[in-house]
């Protein structure tokens, strides 16, 4: 907004009508955004805040008293004078009458299309459009073709707005799309043997404002208006990317990005965003085991008790999967076992990606490494872990107590196996079955990033709340959060198990870089966490 | 307010007054009619009921029993599996799984179709939500069952009723 700033440092601001009523906006706005601020939603195909203004779809035209013709509030910029009408006679019949021709060579496949239901053109329609058509000639066929390894294009169904295009030339920088063919029979098209398969491709079918761009992904998977949603955060990198998931009858879905202009704008990447079929994958644990031997759930819980009631110092090895909830128990445990050892493993790094837009992907392919910084110190990834891993390959400790999580890492590498594996007892919580799991005395199924309920730190230091989609009848936390807890119970260092807030409201009132907040403070951008204060010592037994 | 209240005490007087014998006059004659009416019936000796399992009576057209799916021209079902039926049901007791269709004419067909007929209601809002004739409510109301599974019909059985 640096075009309206005053000398004096202010925003300079445009006082103009809106349906005949004086209202002040930030100059340099345009009408259809000022008019959002009042209130007042002018409808539109073509226009997305993240993208730049092609004015083409033409449904948001508006009344002004500067022009004879009505004017589109997507481009139209507000000025001193300007009256506008969003509900006169003129601009409600330029709505329906846009309404009718964008309608004339949409086919009627609402039934079949895996847009409806979150469909704007279905919306317009409905709101703004004429409820029969005039049109008596047949309808054009366009091409329905793969554009990419994970897109398909259902020709008739585009409308043009070309949002999909202005994604790959401004945000993705890849330019794989165009439009072929001319006046009604345009279409999206890409150019012959380049498929669109860049890393951000998948949020051109979250733009598409109707269903001719389809994810194969999700193609008749689910009617959307089945689904059920949870704001959570991805776990495929340290960025964070703000998400939706959506199950149907506790099975997700798909994951569809969510906006925060902090973080991830209105964008995710594809990784992150088909990252999920890896929760169903075959090697996913589900059954806890103690050596080698199945166990009921119940008699897991007991398991882990009385391994742990035994032993002495316990060496935990943590990871970077851990919401900062899960690792506020860890130390709790650690603490109450002197001569305990904390440490990290880190998962080998991806590849990182900077985008024309400022969309980033992080080369750390873990959530909440800061997270466990925070709380555990700064070397817990360093030194600590260096001298744990040999501590446990010399068997100085007797216990091990590992979190192998993360449905997209592939685990912690040979070395740590090897360390595992040297010690008498241990117990390992993981997402899936792997090489570490090899001499395990206790194996305890976890949960994967986006199952888990709690916060994590994303590269930033910016604190996010992620939200459990997973919800496998009455059970309101993730599973370490309840174990935990449980042990903690029985251990007699807690008196009552809490929910994901109440965990971090103990977590605020021990550590100093969360003092102060708590769950509903963090509201969706997240919260930026100062830099942790030099010199603060971990209140518990790693030291 | 004095006057008002005398006004209406009286009015009650006399309406108490005045109806008492009228209503007895005016109960009379119905109940007698309504007597002969019965006494004709008992006469005719004609039952109106129907010896069930023996004979069975024409349902009336839009009789709404159990469902069924129906076939096309060329034998396919013709449900496109858009799950407007699941939608509109009030008792949610129709589970569809889609699959994309193996014909150049549409796009998508069930993989999976139950019905369970236990939880039906048979209200057919399933039939009016059908945009292509796909379900209907056939007149059969009386299939047994010997247990509740048997009573959740899948796609191949509601095909070939």
């Amino acid at each position: 907004m640096a075009e309206n700033q005053t000398n004096d440092g202010t925003v300079a601001m445009t006082s103009w009508q809106l349906n005949g009523q004086e209202v002040e906006n930030p100059t340099g706005m345009t009408i259809m955004e000022a008019a959002k601020e009042h209130g007042i939603e002018i409808p539109c195909f073509c226009y997305h805040p993240g993208l730049s203004i092609a004015g083409n779809c033409r449904i948001c035209m508006v009344e002004s008293n500067r022009s004879r013709k009505p004017v589109i509030s997507c481009s139209e910029k507000i000025a001193d004078g300007l009256e506008i009408e969003t509900e006169s006679e003129l601009a409600v019949s330029s709505r329906n009458s846009v309404m009718e021709f964008q309608l004339i060579n949409h086919p009627l496949d609402c039934p079949v299309c895996d847009k409806a239901g979150e469909c704007t053109l279905q919306d317009h329609s409905y709101e703004h459009g004429p409820d029969r058509s005039r049109f008596v000639e047949d309808k054009n066929i366009r091409h329905t073709k793969e554009l990419g390894p994970n897109i398909s294009i259902w020709g008739n169904r585009c409308i043009v707005c070309t949002r999909c295009i202005r994604f790959c030339d401004e945000i993705s920088g890849t330019s794989e799309l165009c439009i072929v063919e001319r006046g009604d029979r345009s279409v999206v098209d890409v150019f012959p043997e380049i498929p669109i398969d860049n890393q951000l491709a998948g949020n051109t079918v979250d733009i598409c404002p109707v269903g001719a761009l389809i994810s194969h992904d999700f193609k008749y998977e689910a009617r959307v208006w089945n689904m059920d949603r949870k704001d959570s955060v991805c776990g495929g990198c340290s960025r964070g990317c703000n998400v939706e998931v959506e199950t149907l009858d506790g099975f997700v879905k798909r994951l569809m990005p969510r906006e925060n202009l902090e973080v991830n704008d209105w964008w995710m990447c594809d990784e992150g965003r088909y990252g999920w079929r890896h929760l169903y994958a075959d090697d996913r644990l589900s059954q806890a085991t103690r050596d080698g031997t199945a166990l009921a759930d119940d008699s897991a819980t007991a398991a882990l008790e009385q391994l742990l009631s035994e032993s002495g110092p316990v060496a935990f090895l943590i990871d970077p999967f851990l919401t900062c909830e899960e690792m506020h128990l860890v130390q709790g445990l650690a603490a109450s076992r002197p001569g305990s050892s904390v440490g990290g493993w880190l998962p080998e790094d991806g590849i990182a990606a900077n985008f024309p837009s400022g969309f980033k992907i992080s080369a750390a392919k873990y959530p909440n490494r800061a997270g466990a910084e925070h709380i555990f110190g700064d070397q817990v990834f360093g030194n600590d872990a260096t001298e744990l891993q040999k501590a446990l390959v010399s068997s100085d400790f007797n216990t091990v107590v590992a979190f192998c999580g993360g449905h997209l890492s592939s685990g912690p590498g040979e070395s740590w196996a090897k360390a595992l594996s040297s010690t008498p007892t241990s117990i390992i919580f993981s997402v899936k079955s792997g090489p570490w799991l090899e001499g395990a005395s206790l194996v305890l199924p976890a949960t994967a990033p986006i199952e888990k309920d709690g916060t994590w730190i994303n590269e930033d230091g910016r604190l996010q709340r992620t939200r459990s989609c997973w919800n496998p009848g009455t059970e309101p936390f993730s599973v370490e959060l309840v174990r935990l807890q449980t042990l903690q119970n029985a251990l007699g260092i807690r008196g009552r198990s809490l929910s994901a807030a109440g965990i971090f409201r103990e977590l605020a009132a021990n550590n100093d870089s969360f003092a102060g907040h708590n769950h509903s403070d963090l509201g969706s951008p997240g919260l930026l966490l100062s830099e942790r204060p030099a010199g603060i010592a971990m209140d518990g037994g790693s030291e | 307010m004095a006057n008002h209240s005398d006004a209406s005490e009286e009015k009650l007087e006399r309406k108490t007054a005045t109806t008492e014998p009228r209503e007895k006059a005016t109960y009379a004659v119905p109940v007698a009619k309504g007597l002969i009416n019965t006494l004709k019936h008992i006469l005719r000796n004609e039952p109106n009921t129907i010896h069930y399992p023996d004979e069975k009576r024409t349902p009336y057209p839009g009789y709404r029993g159990e469902h069924r799916l129906k076939r096309d021209e060329l034998g396919r079902e013709k449900c496109v599996a858009c799950f407007m039926c699941s939608t509109a049901c009030p008792a949610h007791c129709i589970e569809i799984v889609a699959e994309e269709a193996p014909w150049d004419d549409r796009e998508k067909r069930p993989r999976l179709f139950n019905i369970d007929m236990m939880r039906c209601i048979y209200c057919g809002m399933c039939e009016e939500a059908c945009p292509c004739d796909a379900i209907e409510l056939t007149p059969v109301f009386n299939i047994p069952a010997r247990t509740r599974a048997e009573k959740i019909y899948d796609k191949d059985k509601l095909l070939s009723l």
